[in-house]
């Protein structure tokens, strides 16, 4: 114990020097972007090589699970292959036009627990990845690339209380925006949807195609429970999601292709 | 002992208060600002207590950064060469230093120089370098250091001047 603090009085200039410069780099974190957006990245960056390394352990445990759930997500896209074939509607003949490019990527950082989630996948700049772009996994979304190193980027879960996406009933389109409230990671909050529409429990929503960052029709999650106010005015939905964010291994990251003209047309016409 | 404590809180005062509102503003040839508020560590007693002056540090760089909407450069370059001095001190001195007064007498005019210099280059090294903060701007940071040292050099040198007289 003497030793100890002997040793303390000998380097307590040395340990108040760094204790001092530990309150000037948050100082400096506080007041300058340029210099919070460094840290921000520079710790992305470290804690990402550590957490893949982590997660290529417990990923090589989980194979033969994994190879289940690629194989019932292949034969889903089997059955809408077919699907595709034989109906050839109009409306499914998109594919050629279809502006979103898709990308895989493995998640090696997921968080749920917080009140606003991020996840970090294995996937770069130098793999194309860009922020803004939209992501979503086998059943559901899963959020937005918020942030890209060379190797890896975080993605602003959907469970995280500052984002809201746009998102609709399947239907007959309504829309409205859909939230995260911080309770459960299976249930959000669907808000701004009129109630000149019907709300029934049980319908699907599904993403709207307001936004650049997914397409129309991805399937978010059905009606849990709904309240009408007195008056006229807008629902209190609640929505079971469909996808467990929980327990998610791989997502697809959408590429839109033509983000470049619809900016340039909403900068025109602003 | 009550008397130095007066000086030393005054010089401090006076310094802050001239880099803050007069020195920061000079902007000569665009970018050079002389860090004169250096002088309050440089002239800090040599047998005066380290951990004091470290704090002291902080506290005048932190003020500074405060007063002048810095984002926080001069508070890390003050503290460090704050913890940096005694180990500048034994360099530049030679490892048995004994003039409690300061660098003002009993010393060669080399060892001073030598002395004056590394504080200041140091200084404004990692004043710079905690500025700009990125490599691609390497080129940058050694310009700004060098002119600003060279600008703070000169003004130093002539206030120690002037202290000497008085």
């Amino acid at each position: 114990m003497r030793q100890l603090i002997n040793a303390l009085l000998k380097y307590k200039n040395t340990l108040l020097y760094l204790g001092l410069l530990i309150i000037s780099l948050i100082f400096l974190n506080h007041r300058s972007f340029y210099h919070q957006s460094i840290f921000s990245r520079t710790g992305l960056a470290l804690s990402s090589k550590f957490n893949r390394t982590v997660q290529n352990v417990s990923s090589y445990l989980d194979l033969a699970y994994t190879n289940e759930k690629l194989i019932a997500e292949n034969v889903k896209l089997k059955a809408l292959e077919l699907m595709h074939f034989t109906e050839q509607t109009p409306k499914d003949r998109t594919i050629d036009s279809f502006p979103f490019k898709v990308l895989g990527a493995r998640i090696i950082k997921n968080s749920y627990n917080l009140a606003r989630n991020y996840l970090i996948i294995d996937q770069g700049y130098t793999d194309g990845i860009e922020t803004e772009m939209g992501v979503i996994s086998s059943d559901g979304v899963v959020g937005i690339v918020n942030q890209v190193t060379a190797e890896f980027s975080s993605v602003i879960s959907i469970l995280h209380r500052d984002l809201k996406i746009n998102a609709g009933f399947k239907k007959n389109g309504a829309y409205g925006s859909l939230s995260w409230q911080g309770k459960h990671p299976k249930r959000m909050k669907l808000n701004d949807v009129s109630t000149l529409n019907p709300v029934m429990v049980g319908d699907t929503i599904v993403t709207g195609g307001m936004s650049d960052y997914f397409p129309y029709g991805i399937p978010i999650g059905k009606v849990f429970s709904f309240q009408k106010p007195e008056l006229e005015g807008y629902y209190d939905i609640d929505i079971e999601l469909f996808s467990n964010l929980t327990q998610k291994d791989f997502v697809y990251i959408l590429k839109n292709i033509k983000k470049d003209q619809l900016n340039q047309l909403k900068n025109e016409s602003r | 002992m009550n008397r130095d404590n007066l000086i030393l809180i005054f010089r401090f005062l006076l310094l802050l208060f001239l880099q803050a509102f007069l020195l920061n503003n000079i902007n000569f040839f665009g970018f050079i600002n002389p860090n004169l508020y250096l002088l309050f560590i440089i002239v800090y007693r040599l047998d005066g207590n380290p951990t004091l002056l470290i704090v002291l540090g902080f506290v005048m760089g932190l003020l500074l950064d405060l007063l002048t909407q810095g984002s926080g450069g001069q508070t890390i370059a003050a503290l460090t060469i704050s913890f940096l001095r005694p180990y500048i001190i034994r360099f530049s001195f030679g490892v048995n230093y004994d003039v409690p007064m300061g660098m003002i007498k009993g010393s060669l005019l080399t060892q001073r120089l030598l002395y004056l210099s590394l504080m200041v280059v140091i200084h404004n090294l990692v004043l710079c370098s905690v500025i700009y903060f990125s490599f691609d701007n390497t080129i940058t940071i050694l310009k700004n250091t060098l002119f600003t040292s060279l600008f703070t050099f000169i003004l130093i040198y002539i206030s120690l001047g002037l202290f000497k007289n008085k």
